[in-house]
């Protein structure tokens, strides 16, 4: 939303994996509850990054925002693999193995839970986009920093938001992800060029695109996974984006991809 | 003068053509200096990567085209070079010139997707570029080894495949590819085409208005990069005797061609090399220091100093060195 | 002599947005024409619909005698047609002789020659002295001539000029008036899209006028300017320029 291309995303999601990883081992919350504690954190670390870093390269081109963002993903990764090593770390809940049976089909509990609440997050984002001032504000001041500011919307305060926002739902998913997924240092990864292909696939810009190009995509891998080959997965959602690229430049969803 | 006239950057000093001799000179003569085979490698590493960030540079720094992936290039260089030499015993210096062959065909359609997306959306395209190669040469075992890579045997000294038993002759294999790459730079930024790869990395659109073919020219000077940079990857499997795809298409080429020139001056002609000379001796001190206890250190450096330039100055060393310049002349 | 450009039913809609619709119209060769009208009348899509920055979704545009409709922008400037941009774009880190170097490259690759016709340009439009300044240093009017000194450096036969006097105050618009009279003399056509009226009246020969899209109105000045159409689109826009 505010137009940079965050590179650093992933790192945020593995953050909070990690946060509520040990929220879990040394305090024994639930992941899920660990949620009501790293978002709000992760909000806070938003702001504090935007105040510190980002601001600094609004409006200076690709290179500076690009780069710096990398760089940050890099730090993230690697402090990260200073302090908790590359050790796979999971959380054991009462329901991370289980699941239940529908028509034929095995649906993980855990993996049900997250998808449900993760769907719930996106709604609460939409509507907060486009039915809150402070929502409305961001959209704006995404679009036209300078005629933004013109008509009185403190960009750097809306902006702050925003990133404080991407983070805690960063914090969020990671909370989500944690009965059902291991957390390492790079976890991220995997997760931001997923991201990016939702993003590219739904159309730049263009947030129920992402979701449902997410969704296409997570069918797409499942089915990759079934009918061609266990860690086929990567490949199918690489496939799809090429295709994209090749067939349809500007998304699944029309728009520009500039 | 060239695109030195398009950015106003200060002449040197007087007569360069000296100070070319001298460092000429100088660098030829090293291998003599430097004692410990630890040191030449070094060296070799500090050649072979401001060799890589000079060709990324041309498409990065000058037109903007900020590509994370041209570790594609790399590995398509390496493997075809290995594939050549291993399977049908061909040497490795026409294995060279296949290799940027082979780059360069595959920089048509991988440029042909990818410049459909603009800024940080391009650079993901083409970090998924290099991942999709990655991912096919480690499933594919049939031609290329699958997973494990292999070696390239061992011949002893043997020049015309391009194996030699010290560690001199790689210098200056590097040395001359460095010299390639910094040539074809200078002639490109002294031409037509340097003015029009600078003006499509300031405003494509506006570039257009006055007569710039953007597509072809962005298409041509990929092309040069992806050529240049597929050398390096032939020269590295020789000077390290080993190959699999993860070392051939690793994301850490990638990011290293583009951090050199970023640290040392993106869009410059010695940028990259002012990069290298900095960052590699760093990091071989760093990992004899350290070694592989503390496994995340190097790279954590690196992106603090990243940032650093990107957040106090973005014209990097090079930047620096011009405003000393401006300094002293005042003074 | 005949016509450069030929625009026939020239149609392209933003979504629901309507931005030309049915445009027709014709410039002959030598002479200055002026396209008008209030704000969102469609005169900028216009211009990029006919120099290649957008696909029209009807219609066809022939510029001296060739169907240009799905030609790129650099084409379409290899046959002629310069154009300028309503906010300057100079690239900002070359200096201003290479800025309109990279424009004269189109003729004649070499550099030397195209370092001398640079400095002819820039002569022509006054900003010789400021040659070796970093564009991006500019004051907005420099920038303005920059933009036409690299336009006219690709030699162009059809020369369009979008709002160049926007801004500038009546010496500089003399000055500007001064200059495009001048190319006028010299056998140039050229399109202008203004709101200057002064600055119209003294160089267009025809006039065109806009209004959501469509022509609304052709012919001499004097007799655009009181018809009562265009009246009636200009009511309330309320922008004053002396006349």
């Amino acid at each position: 939303m505010v137009k940079i291309v965050n590179f650093a995303q992933g790192e945020f999601v593995m953050i909070g994996m990690y946060i509520s990883f040990f929220l879990a081992t040394r305090l024994g919350i639930d992941p899920l509850l660990s949620l009501l504690v790293s978002m709000p954190v992760m909000f806070l670390a938003g702001v504090l990054l935007q105040h510190v870093l980002i601001r600094r390269v609004l409006g200076l081109g690709d290179m500076p925002q690009i780069f710096l963002t990398f760089a940050l993903s890099v730090l993230l990764m690697n402090v990260a693999l200073l302090l908790f090593t590359a050790n796979y770390r999971t959380v054991q809940t009462p329901y991370t193995d289980a699941s239940f049976h529908i028509g034929g089909v095995y649906v993980s509990v855990a993996k049900l839970i997250a998808f449900v609440l993760a769907m719930a997050l996106s709604c609460a984002l939409t509507l907060l986009l486009h039915r809150t001032d402070i929502g409305k504000a961001m959209r704006a001041a995404a679009q036209n920093r300078d005629v933004a500011m013109l008509m009185g919307i403190d960009t750097n305060r809306v902006f702050a938001v925003a990133v404080g926002l991407a983070l805690a739902l960063a914090g969020a998913a990671g909370s989500l992800l944690m009965p059902f997924y291991p957390v390492y240092p790079t976890v991220g990864q995997v997760f931001v060029l997923m991201a990016f292909v939702a993003v590219v696939l739904g159309t730049l810009g263009n947030v129920t695109g992402a979701l449902v190009a997410g969704l296409m995509m997570g069918v797409a891998e499942s089915l990759g996974i079934q009918f061609i080959g266990a860690d086929s997965g990567l490949i199918v959602v690489f496939g799809l984006l090429l295709a994209t690229l090749a067939l349809r430049p500007s998304g699944l969803f029309g728009g520009w991809a500039r | 003068m060239g695109a030195v006239e398009a950015r106003a950057s200060p002449r040197a000093t007087r007569r360069p053509a000296v100070w070319i001799g001298a460092l000429a000179v100088a660098s030829l003569a090293l291998p003599a200096l430097v004692t410990t085979p630890f040191g030449m490698d070094v060296c070799v590493r500090v050649l072979l990567f401001a060799f890589i960030g000079v060709a990324w540079n041309l498409m990065g720094g000058y037109a903007k085209q900020l590509s994370l992936g041209h570790a594609a290039y790399f590995g398509l260089g390496a493997y075809t070079s290995t594939i050549l030499l291993i399977r049908f015993g061909i040497s490795p210096w026409i294995g060279l010139v296949a290799g940027g062959i082979v780059a360069m065909l595959a920089s048509l359609p991988i440029g042909w997707l990818c410049f459909r997306l603009r800024g940080p959306y391009f650079a993901i395209a083409t970090i998924a570029t290099a991942q999709v190669l990655m991912l096919l040469f480690l499933k594919f075992r049939g031609f290329a080894w699958g997973a494990e890579g292999t070696t390239i045997p061992f011949l002893g000294n043997a020049p015309l495949m391009m194996q030699f038993s010290g560690k001199a002759p790689y210098y200056y294999i590097a040395l001359a590819l460095l010299a390639l790459g910094l040539l074809t730079t200078y002639l490109i930024e002294r031409s037509w085409m340097g003015y029009y790869l600078v003006a499509v990395g300031e405003d494509e659109d506006a570039a257009q208005a006055i007569g710039v073919n953007a597509p072809r020219i962005k298409r041509d000077i990929y092309l040069i990069s992806a050529f240049l940079t597929a050398l390096a990857g032939t020269f590295y499997v020789q000077y390290i005797y080993f190959i699999d795809p993860n070392t051939a298409f690793s994301f850490n080429v990638s990011v290293e061609a583009a951090l050199v020139s970023i640290v040392g001056g993106i869009g410059t002609l010695w940028g990259p090399v002012l990069g290298t000379a900095l960052l590699e001796p760093l990091s071989a001190f760093l990992q004899s220091w350290l070694g592989s206890s503390h496994a995340g250190v190097q790279l954590t450096v690196y992106a603090l100093i990243l940032m650093a330039v990107i957040l106090w100055r973005p014209t990097g060393l090079m930047g620096l060195v011009s405003d000393a310049i401006r300094i002293l002349r005042r003074g | 002599m005949g016509d450069v450009l030929v625009v026939r039913n020239l149609s392209k809609r933003f979504g629901g947005l309507r931005a030309v619709s049915e445009l027709s119209f014709a410039v002959r060769e030598g002479e200055t024409l002026a396209l008008i009208g209030p704000n969102g009348a469609g005169k900028t899509t216009s211009f990029n619909l006919i120099t290649g920055y957008h696909r029209p979704d009807a219609g066809s545009v022939t510029a001296f005698g060739r169907e240009i409709v799905g030609l790129r922008p650099h084409h379409i400037c290899a046959l002629g047609v310069a154009r300028t941009f309503q906010v300057a774009r100079p690239f900002g880190n070359m200096t201003v002789l290479a800025n309109v170097m990279t424009g004269a490259f189109l003729r004649d690759r070499r550099v030397d020659a195209a370092r001398r016709r640079a400095h002819e340009a820039l002569e022509y439009v006054g900003l010789a002295p400021k040659e070796q300044a970093l564009a991006r240093d500019l004051t907005t009017i420099d920038q303005r001539r920059l933009e036409m000194a690299r336009a006219l450096v690709t030699e162009p036969r059809l020369l369009m000029l979008d709002e160049v006097m926007a801004g500038l105050n009546p010496t500089e618009v003399d000055q500007a008036v001064a200059l495009v009279g001048q190319l006028a003399e010299r056998g140039l056509t050229i399109v202008i899209v203004e709101h200057v009226m002064r600055a119209i009246m003294a160089v267009a020969r025809r006039i065109i006028v806009l209004d959501h899209g469509q022509k609304i109105a052709e012919g001499a000045p004097r007799d655009v300017v009181a018809d009562p159409d265009v009246v009636r689109a200009y009511l309330g826009s309320g922008y004053v320029h002396g006349c």
